[in-house]
């Protein structure tokens, strides 16, 4: 009997889901495009610059550039019509002291930026997959 | 069975009761004193919840992620308390774990399983420690991967020898993995967890160690669960377990759960639970609840 009601479970699970997600398009599109991306870049950035633990790690910084950076780097991991011409991962955070804890803290930054900014939960999660493996570049020269 | 506290034996048994419980207030309070300030920097529900045995995991089986949500310089403190009713059995468990900077996590908890058919009562103390090897749930390739040792004692041997029961201390040990994928199931992101431990424990060890069929074995656990949202968790765990006592069949364990992450402090786990057959009553079906408290 039990079984029966797993299976019922897990159908209406796979009907509501389903529903939910939205599939036909490119993450980049629903990302919101560009225009979009970089609202998503600004609003992260004001959560950093909020961040005493993290703002430290910017103080040399120039904003623009990293915005205009961020900004590419995400069309292009989403598929936009983008070509990040950046430094490589390691390279950009090489010797900056980066620690798990400020690594953990901008993923819930970018996170509630991408909500903040009307992002879809399964696009927030595809673009979080896209990044997450930059940890292990991120961290190799700390 | 039930320690009187007239006696200077029983009352250890009676502080060891009381321990765990004043622990996890004490945790609570320091909690209800401190949040938010204290959370690990991990991400939301990193740290799983908390299994049976004391372990970070689902509920009935360990998993490979460390308690509560410290990282690599952080230290973090979980309390549990732990209730499932099935048809003729009650177990409650409480539970306290300490987190060193996410590579160490060491567990108690106290189980006491109430035999409402049978009559009596039979109690457990498990100490546990949990070694990650090296990855993360969330950012390396393959995941996180952790070995783990469970010390169990049971506190009356009366039962368990009657049914056949060789010994009634044991160890576990256990080698786990686990691993998010992002956005994998309809656009949410999906849980894997699978555990392979070497046991001589007969349900789990409330019901002693080893038997007339069988000593130490190896067997399978794992679980799939999907995150509806960053907060909610549903899925579904599978427990393989040893049958070594002729005179009480065992069965594996299932469970179909639900856990919400309120925040970094505070989560709620329900389960339906199918335990099948416990000391000659079979069938054994019914609800859980966890609570658990983490800073």
């Amino acid at each position: 009997m039990h079984r029966t009601f797993l299976a019922f479970a897990l159908a209406g699970l796979t009907l509501m889901l389903a529903a939910c997600a939205q599939h036909q398009s490119t993450l980049y599109e629903r990302l919101g495009g560009q225009t979009n991306i970089d609202a998503i870049v600004e609003n992260f950035l004001y959560r950093v610059a909020d961040d005493t633990e993290l703002v430290g790690f910017f103080a040399n910084t120039n904003i623009d550039k990293l915005a205009a950076s961020l900004g590419s780097m995400i069309c292009d991991v989403s598929g936009g019509p983008c070509h990040y011409e950046g430094p490589p991962m390691d390279r950009a955070h090489q010797h900056m002291g980066v620690k798990d804890r400020h690594f953990n803290r901008l993923v819930e930054h970018l996170d509630a930026a991408l909500a903040a900014e009307g992002v879809a939960l399964n696009a927030r999660n595809a673009l979080l997959g896209q990044l997450a493996p930059m940890y292990g570049d991120v961290m190799r020269y700390q | 069975m039930m320690p009187s506290p007239h006696t200077p034996a029983s009352f250890t048994g009676y502080l060891t009761t009381l321990v765990p419980r004043i622990t996890a207030f004490i945790v609570l309070g320091m909690i209800l004193a401190t949040a938010p300030a204290y959370a690990g920097s991990r991400l939301l529900a990193t740290g799983a919840v908390t299994a049976i045995e004391g372990a970070a995991g689902g509920g009935l089986s360990p998993w490979a992620v460390l308690s509560g949500t410290p990282s690599d310089e952080e230290v973090g403190v979980t309390a549990t308390a732990t209730r499932a009713w099935v048809d003729d059995y009650r177990l409650s468990v409480t539970g306290a774990s300490v987190n060193v900077h996410d590579r160490i996590e060491v567990s108690v908890a106290r189980q006491t399983l109430d035999l409402e058919t049978l009559g009596g009562e039979l109690e457990q103390d498990i100490y546990a420690a949990k070694l990650r090897l090296f990855g993360d749930v969330l950012y390396h390739p393959w995941g996180i991967w952790s070995i783990g040792a469970q010390h169990k004692r049971v506190s009356d041997n009366t039962i368990p020898v009657a049914l056949g029961a060789r010994h009634t201390q044991g160890n576990d040990v256990y080698l786990s993995a686990s691993k998010l994928l992002f956005s994998a199931f309809a656009g949410r992101n999906v849980l894997l967890n699978a555990t392979l431990r070497n046991t001589s424990a007969n349900q789990g060890g409330l019901l002693g160690f080893g038997g007339d069929q069988g000593g130490r074995s190896w067997v399978a656990e794992g679980s799939v669960g999907v995150f509806i949202t960053p907060q909610w968790i549903v899925g579904t765990e599978y427990r393989q377990k040893p049958d070594n006592m002729s005179a009480a069949r065992e069965d594996d364990w299932q469970s179909l759960y639900s856990a919400y992450f309120f925040n970094k402090h505070l989560s709620l786990t329900g389960a339906w639970l199918d335990l099948g057959t416990i000391a000659g009553l079979p069938s054994q079906q019914g609800g859980y609840l966890s609570l658990q408290a983490a800073f």
